[in-house]
């Protein structure tokens, strides 16, 4: 059976030249980056220029760049971190309502503990507007933090605006406010330049642009006071503690290094395999709706919603196919939980439960395509043979559902 | 937990898919909480159910519930498919993790709306 892998922004597949720079640092190069002997500074340079890569590809000094062990713990420490530093200067935050899991549940946690939240809506193409941020910002607000773009729907946010403001408001006399975006989606799909954009922290992930999971960065602009989360060692310049992942930290350098480079092949290629699929899609199967803004959006990402039906049976159809997506939903002990993205858009709970994030990556193919659709095509005529929606939209022939 | 092999296999092959366009009785049941659904249609002869149709709504489980137990019902008497239980429809599909235990309770709720109604109608 061809496996085809549409889940990128989940995870991305090791790039061979990212496991090769990264083999002798899980063989004989094993040094502790903290260790004065050469071992350990044999360590501590590739530490060093892996963090030289990652701050060139958001534009950053190096050593505004901390390593983390992902991009969860990026945005715990940034979230927490300016949280905890700022308590005296206000408890208002500001987030988008389409945040990652890891800021939101950081952000809930901070509202049971008295900070109170603003959650911008986006409206129904999946954009947060730059009147809702300005209309939000309080006296007591120290942090905004809005994604750079989508897990989810893959909407590109308007970061460089948002940023204008807050430079804006500090010139006003606002100073203890600060701007957090998390990039981890966006990161190798389109070009950061955090002195553009004018955040004062990004986050990182490795294993969303071709490296192994277990290393994030979080940028931290120079003169940004914020509160480690992880004390007990002088290691990331006393921002977080811990031995640091040096065969993973030398993978992301070297995996930043190469979506820097490439980055505008990768999104030709997956823009041209995304823009294929949708216009197939679009010709095959009725009763669909995408999802988020077609334009302002992520090369490699569709989102598309299938009437009657529930994206986990389609996850499972296209994963006995050999494809492999994502939903956003989930039911457990018999309560529903339908994408907050989908539902933040304004759709149904119909329309949330059928939503399916197709993702591309710069090894797919157009046979890939083909083959993806064809099992898709396959995948929704069966399960809307046996829903029970289909039969009655079909019954009172309001709708267009093929026939089953 | 992993989905099993015979639970892929209902959700690929759903056993008795569809409606009776000549069922003696139809019952469909709604989870108030998730929003799935599960419809059952019966022809009934002689205190045998003749053929049983299902159409489902939902997460996987009730989709293999639903076909699970309508190829369990089919050709058995009223009194056997009366005694079916939430176990042995969960076993059916090859066992489901404590979170999705509800859809096979879904499937039990509708299997006996649908044989109240037929004893209710006979009845009448």
């Amino acid at each position: 059976m061809r496996k085809v892998y549409l889940d990128h922004s989940a995870t991305t597949p090791i790039d061979a030249r990212v496991l090769e720079a990264m083999l002798p640092f899980l063989a004989e190069k094993f040094g502790n980056a903290s260790s004065v002997h050469m071992f350990g500074q044999e360590a501590r340079a590739a530490v060093d220029k892996a963090r030289r890569q990652v701050a060139s590809l958001i534009e950053a000094r190096a050593n505004e760049v901390v390593f983390t062990s992902g991009g969860t713990e990026a945005n715990n420490l940034a979230l927490r971190g300016i949280c905890e530093a700022a308590i005296t200067q206000g408890r208002h935050i500001i987030i988008s309502a389409i945040e990652h899991p890891s800021v939101r549940g950081v952000v809930d946690e901070l509202e049971k503990d008295g900070w109170e939240v603003t959650r911008l809506p986006v409206y129904d193409d999946g954009i947060v507007r730059i009147e809702d941020v300005r209309a939000a910002i309080r006296p007591d607000t120290i942090l905004i933090s809005v994604m750079m773009a989508n897990n989810e729907i893959g909407t590109i946010q308007p970061i460089a605006e948002i940023g204008a403001l807050v430079r804006k408001e500090r010139e006003r006399g606002h100073r203890h406010l600060w701007f957090h975006s998390d990039a981890v989606q966006a990161a190798g799909r389109v070009p950061i330049d955090v002195q553009t954009i004018g955040c004062d922290l990004l986050s990182l992930s490795a294993h969303k642009i071709y490296a192994p999971k277990g290393a994030g960065a979080l940028f931290i602009r120079r003169g940004v006071r914020l509160t480690p989360q992880q004390v007990g060692g002088h290691q990331e310049r006393e921002r977080r503690a811990g031995t640091e992942s040096v065969a993973n930290i030398v993978a992301f350098g070297a995996a930043a290094d190469l979506a820097q480079k490439e980055l505008d092949e990768r999104n030709e290629q997956t823009r041209y395999l995304r823009d294929r699929f949708e216009a197939e899609v679009e010709s095959q199967i009725n009763d669909i709706v995408r999802n988020g803004d077609r334009e302002q959006r992520l090369s490699h990402v569709s989102n598309i919603s299938f009437r009657f039906i529930e994206g986990e049976g389609l996850l499972i159809h296209l994963d006995m196919q050999g494809v492999a997506v994502s939903t956003g939903s989930a039911c457990s002990s018999g309560t529903l939980e339908p994408s907050p993205v989908i539902r933040a858009l304004g759709r149904n709970e119909e329309l949330a439960r059928g939503a399916i994030r197709f993702s591309f990556g710069k090894d797919n193919t157009n046979e890939d395509v083909d083959y993806a659709v064809a099992a898709l095509s396959r995948a929704v005529e069966s399960l809307r043979a046996i829903s029970p929606l289909a039969r009655e939209l079909i019954s009172t022939g309001t709708q267009s559902v093929p026939s089953v | 937990m992993p989905y099993s092999d015979i639970f892929k296999d209902h959700i690929a092959h759903p056993r008795n898919a569809g409606e009776l366009a000549d069922a003696d009785v139809i019952a469909e049941e709604t989870n108030p909480v998730c929003g799935d659904r599960l419809r059952i249609s019966l022809r009934i002869r002689d205190g045998h159910i003749e053929e049983a149709r299902f159409l489902a709504y939902g997460c996987p489980p009730t989709l293999a519930c639903g076909s699970a137990i309508a190829e369990m019902i089919h050709r058995v008497t009223i009194d056997d498919a009366a005694r079916l239980t939430k176990n042995q429809i969960a076993e059916a599909v090859g066992g489901l993790p404590s979170r999705k235990q509800h859809a096979a309770s879904l499937a039990i709720e509708t299997l006996q709306a649908a044989l109240a109604r037929h004893a209710g109608e006979d009845r009448d």
